[in-house]
């Protein structure tokens, strides 16, 4: 579990060092936003909420950016470019190189039975090399136990919708309703919207709705980018899906 | 030059089954804009026009110069349009995109060649001295519509502007700076208005106000018609794309006008709010040297 005090740092400040996580036997990690300076210094190099994981022995900066970055094992949204000999070339955000996603890296994939993904279409993929230096690589398949696990082509039509990084990152959190602060997915879902939609969340800031009914995929893509943009809180969420559900009906 | 994503196919379906119903992604109505919002600059000739997500920015502004040769009695009047990397990597300095050729022709053929602009009064010496006006169009941010939110920064820039006073006397023409003389306003003869229309579907039944940038991607055609408040249409212009009815047009003329018109009424709102703001005082009259027409 994440601690609760999470101070709000800023590119340079000290980092109070009863916070940093000591382990007995597990090294230090430091994730997105921190930079260790040898021998013993580490600072943030963006401002944002500090936390800390001291099972784990890791520790980051939380920050919202427009800019994705692929890093290993993100879950993703791609957009199909072209298709290689090989790979397809993946889109993961725009004017960046694409990823490549090799064609047997489905379910069940051989030579004969391989998808065939026309360009434009959606897949959802996990990141698997990310590096300075070369173009990412993503996969539709565990490689360990060679299921897809959710992971494939999005075909059943729906709608993708940009949301920030932060958001995407905080509805893809195992409880996003306590830790993310985001309500709206299981209101529109639950009692108060009766309605019936799947989503998929990148961390590349997409977030794909899909639904036999259209007027659903938009009232959710809606609830979704409105709480992102004006930063709602739970109270102002659940206010919001009333008044989508009172719109639609 | 990395070139612009194109949407994927789900999100280009969708966006058309989507409009089938008379659903838009945003909630609006097939018919309505999005919040426009303007701001007027502290210096005159400042606008900065905001259409939801796309913002655009026009300065006016003006210099003495000598008249073309051919035509002595007209001053000078330009309207520079510049897409910058900074409003889509897509876009690259001197090298004008098709989005940016329209644009530019679509602004001149609106505000220039319908004499929005008296260019007869910017003349101050004939064949020797004259006022060349020029507005500097800067798109800050694109989310599609970029021809109405810029017509109407342009239009809004330009009634906004004031050019230095000036007198003649015994053939010496003198300047005067704004602690001289108040600035007067340029000879204004009317104000039009662009309106765009997108078309959807198969013979283009759907028409839609104020496409987003999503929806401008994947439309048939469309058709951008300017006019003023009175119903004077100064030109149409439908380049290429489906085929759309002639009686689709003039239906879309007439929602045109209301539009228009409500565009009108907010730009003189927001003009008589900022002389209010400037005009402490009341003095602002006493100090104009300007006649009236």
């Amino acid at each position: 579990m994440a601690s609760t005090t999470r101070p709000t740092l800023l590119p340079g400040d000290e980092i109070p060092s009863s916070l940093i996580p000591s382990h007995p036997t597990k090294p230090l990690r430091l994730g997105p936003g921190l930079r260790h300076l040898p021998p013993s210094q580490i600072l943030p190099t963006v401002s944002g909420q500090l936390i800390t994981l001291p099972q784990k022995s890791s520790m980051w900066i939380e920050y919202n950016s427009s800019r994705y970055i692929p890093t290993q094992s993100d879950l993703v949204i791609g957009t199909i470019l072209r298709s290689g000999p090989d790979f397809y070339y993946v889109l993961l955000s725009p004017f960046t190189p694409p990823a490549t996603l090799p064609h047997l890296a489905f379910e069940g994939a051989t030579k004969k039975t391989r998808p065939q993904l026309n360009p434009g279409s959606l897949v959802y993929a996990r990141v698997t090399l990310a590096n300075k230096h070369m173009d990412p690589e993503v996969e539709c398949v565990s490689a360990t136990t060679g299921k897809a696990d959710g992971l494939g082509p999005l075909t059943n039509g729906g709608m993708v919708f940009d949301v920030s990084l932060g958001f995407a990152r905080r509805l893809l959190m195992a409880k996003s309703k306590e830790e993310g602060k985001i309500e709206v997915l299981e209101l529109l879902g639950g009692e108060e919207g009766k309605l019936s939609f799947e989503t998929a969340v990148g961390r590349n800031g997409k977030v794909w709705i899909g639904s036999e009914d259209i007027k659903t995929v938009v009232i959710v893509g809606r609830a979704l980018k409105e709480t992102d943009e004006k930063k709602l809180g739970v109270e102002a969420q659940r206010k919001l899906v009333r008044k989508l559900i009172k719109e639609m009906k | 030059m990395p070139r612009e994503a194109e949407p994927s196919l789900n999100e280009k379906q969708f966006v058309i089954q989507a409009l089938q119903e008379n659903l838009r992604l945003d909630g609006r109505e097939l018919e309505q804009y999005r919040p426009l919002e303007l701001t007027l600059g502290d210096q005159y000739g400042v606008a900065d026009a905001t259409l939801g997500k796309t913002r655009v920015l026009a300065k006016a502004s003006a210099e003495l110069t000598v008249p073309y040769t051919d035509r002595p009695l007209d001053g000078i009047f330009t309207i520079a349009t510049e897409l910058s990397p900074m409003t889509s990597p897509a876009f690259e300095l001197n090298r004008p995109t098709e989005t940016e050729v329209l644009l530019s022709r679509l602004l001149e053929k609106t505000v220039r060649r319908s004499n929005a602009l008296d260019t007869e009064s910017l003349c101050l010496i004939a064949g020797q001295k004259c006022w060349s006006v020029r507005v500097d169009v800067h798109v800050l941010s694109h989310d599609g519509n970029l021809i109405d939110a810029a017509c109407f920064a342009v239009v809004s820039a330009l009634r906004h502007f004031k050019k230095p006073d000036t007198s003649m006397e015994g053939g010496v023409l003198t300047v005067y700076t704004a602690a001289e003389r108040e600035p007067v306003p340029l000879s204004w003869l009317h104000s039009p208005f662009c309106v765009t229309w997108s078309f959807y579907g198969e013979q283009g039944e759907i028409a839609v106000l104020d496409a987003t940038w999503l929806e401008e991607q994947v439309r048939v055609g469309s058709c951008t018609i300017s006019l003023n408040r009175h119903g004077e249409i100064c030109q149409i212009s439908k380049l290429g794309g489906t085929p759309v009815e002639a009686v689709a047009l003039l239906q879309c003329s007439a929602v045109s006008l209301t539009k228009v018109k409500e565009f009108s009424t907010y730009l003189d709102e927001k003009l008589a709010e900022d002389a209010k703001r400037r005009n402490k005082g009341g003095l602002l009259a006493e100090l104009s040297a300007e006649n009236d027409r």
